[in-house]
């Protein structure tokens, strides 16, 4: 299989950071007393995106209303299958209003909105990646996060509202609170993978899923490797550790830093700053 | 105490090994479960389904194990109250009652498990004003008691090996005459021993054929030594078992000899007579009438005995209940404490006193005719353990081994 052939991530939606700053502190990254420098943080985000389009990706993007710092972290938007786009359940009460904003984008943009049940807990791509098919029937994976941010049974509403065979892994690192920023699938084949997050659970379900792993060292895990966004061959990274470089350039892929420094004070780098809008987890 | 409580998971719960994380987390715990539904999906899109009952040794423990559960998204069961109508009549129970069976069953009242008060088969249950289950049998009910109807928010506990199962696993086995009966003997009276060390009594249900078979003397040893706290008979066992204590012969014949003899075919009779003058077995014994046997023994050493009497049966004897449901409900009476019963070459007595018996009293048919043990099985008594050998002889090795 040659390097870039993920079926999915040549359009985003982004959130440019207007009204972003840590202003609560939900997971071990953030703190209130950390000020965000705003402009940098703004020219951070730029080159993001530009960097994106460089390697050919749309990216689309959606307005930050007051009140919402986190939305500029869109791929706990929801989740998205085709047309279809199932919005987002938070943990915590201060990132709850996201889940209309979100909403309101997706259906004025031609997408169906399917709801979860209420007391369903999920929060979005952040916590579900799809990787591979499912043996027996080829139908979508989508590997899905619990603890910190999702619950492990919100995985049978999801696998219903997208098409998808959800196959809920536990994080056990509350560093690594979210999935994305222990996996990141790079083509059909090949994922870099941080088993720091994960229990001997996740770890096998991983190992059953994914034929060439790349195992991120605890350290890479810690510095958001995995927080990566694939747009074909070119690996759009918070930072390039020589070893997983060297690794992915043997592979084919092209590993691109962006600094993304003011967004890792809130606890998110480039995956977090996505959302792909061309995921399909419906069969076929 | 043990406490339990029931999860369900659904989902991908194979692939993503969540129910193998579950029930390692649930072992880690030092609690056990019990997988009593699983639905594997059949096709990817089918997600799993799996019901487990999980048993913790503390209300503490169970809570700390559904909070792991909670977060593999293993929630408790939501199980709705138990539904009741009111009996019709009395002695009536309402369409679609829930029929026991001789398992430990807790009732769903007010979103709490309440425990019946006894297991008996072929009952319904009772909810009464004071929330309290009873089991009742029909002819117990009064019209207006709230009997449970459905199976929704009952549920039955299964039955709990006895402690030493790992001895008695050749006796599990199917019924055979083709076993060790020294070895299945001694395992027999370890578990009587257990029991009574433990306070538990142990009921004796006996046939005629004890006392034929020449098992009365080391019967009555037994009675007299402390193994027996309980004794259910009919008119038959109880009458030759004076026959052979006052005249020396079972049903005419001598018991010492195995002699016919002469004009013996009336000795029961007359043994019934004399008893029926005096009143009762009791008042015999008092007035030095009758001096030995079984029903001395247990007469003197303030044994409760309950006779059932039957359609065929000669005189009867006036200890002798001829009322079936007044029967029943007197031996009901007796098998509360009851925590092992040795069935003796009975087949009608022991198959109505498998019908009063919780399934967790443990139970051992003694009898040359397997199909004794066979019926019990067949008739819901699944905890009985058969010994296909002949009573008499057999008795006294007990005896003997028990030091009676």
């Amino acid at each position: 299989m040659p390097a870039g052939d993920l079926t999915w991530g040549r359009r985003f939606l982004c959130c440019a950071p207007v009204h972003f700053g840590v202003v609560y502190e939900i997971n071990p990254w953030m703190h209130a007393e950390v000020a965000v420098d705003v402009d940098r943080a703004r020219a951070q985000w730029e080159t993001l995106v530009a960097t994106l389009r460089a390697a050919g990706a749309v990216v689309e993007t959606i307005e930050q209303p007051e009140g919402v710092p986190d939305l500029v972290f869109t791929a706990n938007a929801g989740i998205v299958s085709g047309e279809r786009f199932v919005p987002s359940h938070f943990r915590h009460p201060p990132r709850r209003p996201e889940t209309e904003v979100f909403a309101t984008w997706f259906a004025r943009h031609g997408f169906s909105v399917e709801r979860l049940p209420d007391d369903a807990v999920h929060e979005g791509a952040g916590d579900a990646l799809p990787f591979g098919a499912d043996r027996s029937g080829g139908r979508p994976v989508l590997l899905s996060g619990y603890r910190y941010r999702s619950e492990a049974t919100a995985a049978v509403p999801i696998g219903a509202a997208t098409g998808a065979v959800v196959r809920p892994i536990e994080l056990v690192d509350e560093r690594l609170y979210h999935l994305d920023l222990t996996f990141c699938p790079l083509d059909e084949r090949r994922a870099m993978a941080a088993p720091l997050g994960w229990d001997r659970y996740g770890i096998r379900v991983v190992e059953e899923l994914v034929p060439e792993p790349l195992w991120l060292s605890d350290e890479e895990a810690l510095a958001f490797t995995a927080n990566s966004v694939v747009v074909g061959t070119t690996i759009v990274m918070p930072h390039v550790p020589p070893a997983v470089g060297r690794r992915l350039e043997a592979w084919g892929f092209d590993p691109v830093a962006v600094d993304v420094g003011e967004f890792l004070k809130a606890g998110g780098a480039c995956r977090c700053l996505t959302l792909a809008l061309d995921v399909d987890l419906r069969a076929g | 105490m043990d406490v339990r409580d029931t999860f369900v998971l659904d989902g991908h719960i194979v692939d993503s090994l969540i129910l193998p994380k579950v029930l390692d987390l649930v072992l880690d715990a030092g609690c056990d479960y019990e997988l009593i539904d699983v639905e594997i999906g059949r096709s990817p899109t089918d997600t799993s389904r799996a019901v487990l009952q999980v048993t913790a040794p503390d209300e503490a423990t169970l809570a700390a194990v559904a909070e792991q559960l909670r977060v593999q998204g293993a929630n408790p069961a939501t199980v709705d109250d138990a539904t009741t109508h009111p009996a019709p009549a009395d002695g009536v129970a309402p369409a679609d009652f829930c029929a026991t069976t001789n398992l430990d069953t807790e009732v769903r009242i007010g979103g709490r498990w309440v425990p019946a008060d006894r297991a008996e088969m072929d009952c319904v249950l009772v909810v009464g004003a004071d929330e309290r289950v009873t089991t009742t049998p029909l002819h117990r009910i009064r019209s207006g008691d709230r009997v449970v109807v459905g199976a929704a928010g009952v549920r039955v506990r299964p039955a709990d090996r006895p402690r030493a199962a790992a001895g008695f696993e050749f006796m599990d086995s199917e019924v055979s005459s083709e076993k060790p009966k020294a070895t299945q003997l001694r395992a027999l009276a370890g578990r009587m021993r257990a029991v009574r060390d433990e306070g538990g009594s142990i009921l004796v249900v006996a046939g005629p054929v004890v006392i034929h078979t020449g098992g009365g003397p080391p019967l009555a040893r037994l009675v007299r030594a402390g193994w027996v706290q309980t004794l259910f008979a009919g008119n038959g066992f109880a009458t030759h078992d004076v026959e052979s204590a006052v005249m020396g012969t079972s049903l005419g014949v001598s018991v010492a000899s195995g002699q016919g003899t002469e004009g013996g075919h009336s000795n029961h009779l007359r043994v019934i007579n004399e008893v029926r003058r005096h009143g009762s077995i009791a008042a015999a014994v008092a007035s030095g009438w009758l001096t030995d046997g079984v029903m001395h023994a247990l007469v003197t050493t303030g044994v409760p005995f309950v006779l059932g009497g039957s359609v065929r049966d000669d005189g009867p004897l006036p200890d002798t209940i001829t009322d079936v449901v007044a029967t029943a409900d007197r031996m009901r009476d007796e098998v509360a404490g009851v925590r092992l019963a040795l069935m003796l070459a009975s087949t009608l007595h022991a198959v109505a006193t498998g019908n009063v018996l919780p399934a967790a009293v443990e139970t051992f048919c003694v009898d040359i005719n397997p199909s004794v043990v066979t019926k019990l099985g067949d008739r819901g008594s699944h905890q009985a353990h058969g010994i296909v050998t002949d009573v008499g002889p057999f008795l006294a090795l007990l005896a003997d081994e028990l030091g009676a």
